[in-house]
């Protein structure tokens, strides 16, 4: 047999980090967004999803992307910066359900007194879907897009609401307020703001934006949203019908949309368009039972481990076949 | 950015959007010499627009004791060293090139719009006010300046015209419902509006999402977050009553809460006709009489840049280095014509606080003099002349002669007054 030369040990070695790497990906179901054919499957799940624990089991059979986000630099204000966003999604019962999960050093979830910014994470996906996305920022005004916002600060207080005076500044004293009862003197609420609707039952906002500057609150509110902080993590999930009116993102099992991602960190008085964006990626709704996609549920470490395991298993076989052919030729 | 003329730089400059201008414009003199700090102004405002949970830290007009005082604290001192940062040494006017339309000649340094631009900025500099900044509005109230080098000790000569050696003196403040405001040309989700029927700058309550830019950028610290409704509010020029839809006038404009209120009579609030965005010559309201005629009315910190439009008398005892650093180089010609003023000046100064009813024009009818005397080595000539206001509707508002009229009462009250108690 005559010797391997260089350029073919060269293809095996490249093969074998391939394969490595395949078959990583494939154990987790592992992708990466920065690639164009990143997808994010919404397969079904066969168990309820909790919306109060964004930490539930359930979230383990949900294969995760992990997905790049990089400064808002298209418009004034800028912001933001390097990070990364493990998505999952799952389906159950008619409804989709998105969770993101980002590291955040502290919780901020306050926007009760001065200076204060909240932690925030938004979805977003085109309106209608179609051969092409909208500008990944917002949309454009022929290609309208749907936002799903979650505020830390709008679950905070009673009633997933922000803080009120009184509980923002316990010992404050005030002899009275004489117009309380009196819309007027409450302008943002009485004019239907969103911001500060009374009857917010939900920490997330349902809007719809064209481009820049014009998210506007949608007239149906019909996205659930709840996070929960622990250990420098946020883990926030979204959730909504399926199948709504056609004036906002449909997603059905079998099709595929768009989605991105963008993360907002209050501690860095992050608002408006200083945040942490993602591109479009893609959505699939899967018909497929979610199993968990090789189960990334050992968390981090269990996925170092293994992905640990398998690179020595490639350099084994490719060590292990270089040897051999050097037998060969000896 | 686009190119806008700010006459009060007297030159073009840099803003976020093209030039535009309202139809009319809401305008306020504030006499600083008559005003006692008795903060009836701002208690008005605060009864009338303010008094609800989450505004606890607002003060939409507010009064605050110079040089120490501030609400929210320092927030002048804080821009001046902003604008210095962005150009050490070069904030400076070149006085010589006064005109009609450029009454304080050409300011040579930079806005907070160009100074923003110098440091890469998307927008203007500025800063947000901390929570602790926004408490405590009326501390240093009272406190004057000291001897300088002594600490805790006044000037010995301290009350000494022309310049007191130690001193304070009062500022009125409210949104100043800029030309070219920092407010609006900060907010992302353009929220805030400039209304072209009467300039009155309005942050749109449904719109707005708190994520309070304009609280940063606007330079006067006068745009204001309001926590429980997660939006910023700000002063609303009392449009309701400039409009003329306060019940009391009858559909005519009537000026605002903190103006009408005024104890001191220091201030008067009224509008002035735009055309070609230009201050269309009208030499007869009495507030283009007192800013572009007489000028004795200068614009506070003229040189962030926004053109704003409440217009202050400055106060003849204080050093006049720290006045044109408030109000420009027009601050001398001002003191003097405030000081030895003219006879029409005399009949207009009488206006202020005499009618809730915005005056749009006066007439003045000629009296006999009064006193022929000498001060400071001028001779000082007082007319009793009568001036009679116009509102809205070109009706008589008001008539007041410059000599008060002048009461004697006679004693029979006086006993019936002892004898109740
Ligand atoms: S009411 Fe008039 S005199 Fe009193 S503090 Fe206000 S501006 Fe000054
Ligand atoms: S004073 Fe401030 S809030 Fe008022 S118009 Fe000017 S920039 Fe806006
Ligand atoms: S104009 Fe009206 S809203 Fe503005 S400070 Fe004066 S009283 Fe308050």
């Amino acid at each position: 047999m005559e010797t391997l030369s260089s350029s073919k040990r060269l293809t095996v070695i490249i093969m074998a980090f391939v394969f490595v790497g395949a078959a990583a990906l494939t154990l987790f179901d592992l992708r990466l967004a920065s690639s164009q054919t990143v997808t994010l499957v919404a397969k079904r799940s066969e168990n309820a999803i909790p919306l109060d624990d964004p930490s539930a089991d359930v979230w383990d059979k949900g294969a995760p992307i992990q997905v790049p986000l990089s400064g808002q630099n298209t418009v004034p204000p800028r912001g933001g910066g390097e990070g990364t966003v493990t998505a999952r999604a799952l389906h159950y019962d008619g409804k989709l359900y998105i969770r993101m999960e980002w590291s955040d050093a502290t919780k901020d979830d306050s926007t009760s007194m001065q200076n204060e910014f909240t932690d925030a994470a938004a979805v977003q996906f085109p309106v209608e879907h179609g051969e092409s996305v909208p500008a990944f920022c917002m949309g454009n005004p022929d290609a309208p897009v749907n936002i799903w916002q979650w505020k830390a600060a709008w679950q905070t207080g009673t009633d997933a609401s922000v803080l009120d005076v009184q509980e923002a500044y316990p010992n404050i004293a005030v002899d009275f307020y004489p117009f309380e009862d009196e819309p007027e003197f409450y302008p943002a609420a009485a004019s239907g703001n969103i911001v500060v609707r009374a009857d917010r039952t939900s920490a997330a906002d349902n809007l719809l934006a064209g481009s820049f500057g014009t998210l506007t609150a949608a007239e149906d509110q019909m996205v659930a949203g709840m996070g929960a902080w622990d250990d420098g993590k946020w883990r926030v999930v979204f959730s909504r019908d399926l199948q709504v009116g056609a004036e906002y993102a449909q997603f059905a099992e079998g099709d595929s949309t768009n989605v991105a991602f963008a993360v907002w960190n209050g501690a860095n008085a992050e608002r408006d368009g200083m945040k942490s964006v993602s591109q479009f990626l893609t959505l699939e709704v899967s018909p497929e039972i979610a199993t968990g996609g090789g189960g990334l549920s050992g968390g981090t470490i269990g996925l170092f481990v293994v992905v640990g395991l398998v690179v020595v298993a490639g350099l084994a076989t490719v060590g292990s076949y270089l040897l051999y052919t050097r037998r060969q030729t000896a | 950015m686009a190119k806008v003329h700010n006459w009060q730089l007297g030159r073009e400059m840099d803003y976020r959007f093209p030039e535009v201008h309202p139809d009319r414009q809401f305008v306020a003199v504030f006499n600083i010499n008559r005003c006692i700090a008795c903060q009836t102004c701002t208690f008005a405002c605060k009864s009338t627009w303010t008094y609800s949970r989450g505004q606890e830290l607002m003060w939409w007009n507010n009064v605050e004791t110079k040089p120490y005082g501030g609400y929210p604290h320092h927030w002048d001192i804080k821009l001046l060293q902003l604008l210095n940062d962005a150009n050490p040494g070069g904030q400076t006017w070149d006085a010589s090139t006064q005109s009609d339309d450029a009454p304080y000649g050409e300011f040579k340094g930079m806005t907070i719009f160009e100074a923003g631009a110098a440091e890469g900025k998307d927008s203007a500099i500025g800063y947000l006010p901390t929570e602790e900044d926004w408490t405590s509005p009326n501390f240093y109230e009272d406190t004057a300046k000291g001897n300088p080098g002594v600490p805790n000790e006044y000037h010995p000569e301290g009350a000494q015209l022309p310049e007191h050696n130690t001193w304070f003196f009062y500022l009125q403040r409210i949104c100043n419902h800029c030309t070219y405001p920092g407010c609006v040309s900060a907010c992302p989700r353009n929220a805030i509006y400039k209304r072209p029927e009467d300039g009155i700058v309005l942050i749109d309550q449904e719109r707005c999402r708190g994520y309070q830019k304009c609280v940063e950028q606007c330079p006067y610290k006068k745009s204001m977050y309001r926590p429980n409704q997660q939006v910023s509010e700000k002063c609303i020029g009392c449009y309701p009553r400039v409009e003329g839809s306060d019940p009391i006038t009858d559909g005519v404009p009537m000026e605002t809460r903190c103006v009408a209120t005024c104890v001191g009579k220091i201030r008067l609030q009224g509008l002035v006709d735009i055309q070609d965005g230009e201050w269309v010559e009208a030499p007869t309201n009495p507030l283009y009489y007192l800013v572009r005629k007489e000028q004795v009315a200068l614009p506070l910190y003229p040189q962030f840049g926004t053109e704003p439009n409440v217009y202050y008398i400055p106060p003849r005892w204080v050093p006049r280095e720290y006045l044109r650093q408030l109000f420009g180089p027009g601050v001398d010609q001002a003191i003097d014509r405030y000081t030895n003023p003219s006879r029409e000046l005399q009949a207009v100064l009488q206006l202020f606080r005499s009618t809730q009813k915005i005056i749009f024009r006066y007439e003045i009818e000629e009296g006999e003099e009064i006193m022929d005397t000498e001060v400071n080595g001028r001779r000082v000539q007082i007319f009793n002349d009568t001036i009679i206001g116009f509102d809205g509707n070109d009706q008589e508002a008001v008539r007041i002669s410059v000599e008060e009229p002048f009461h004697i009462r006679n004693g029979e009250f006086a006993g019936q007054f002892q004898n109740s108690i």
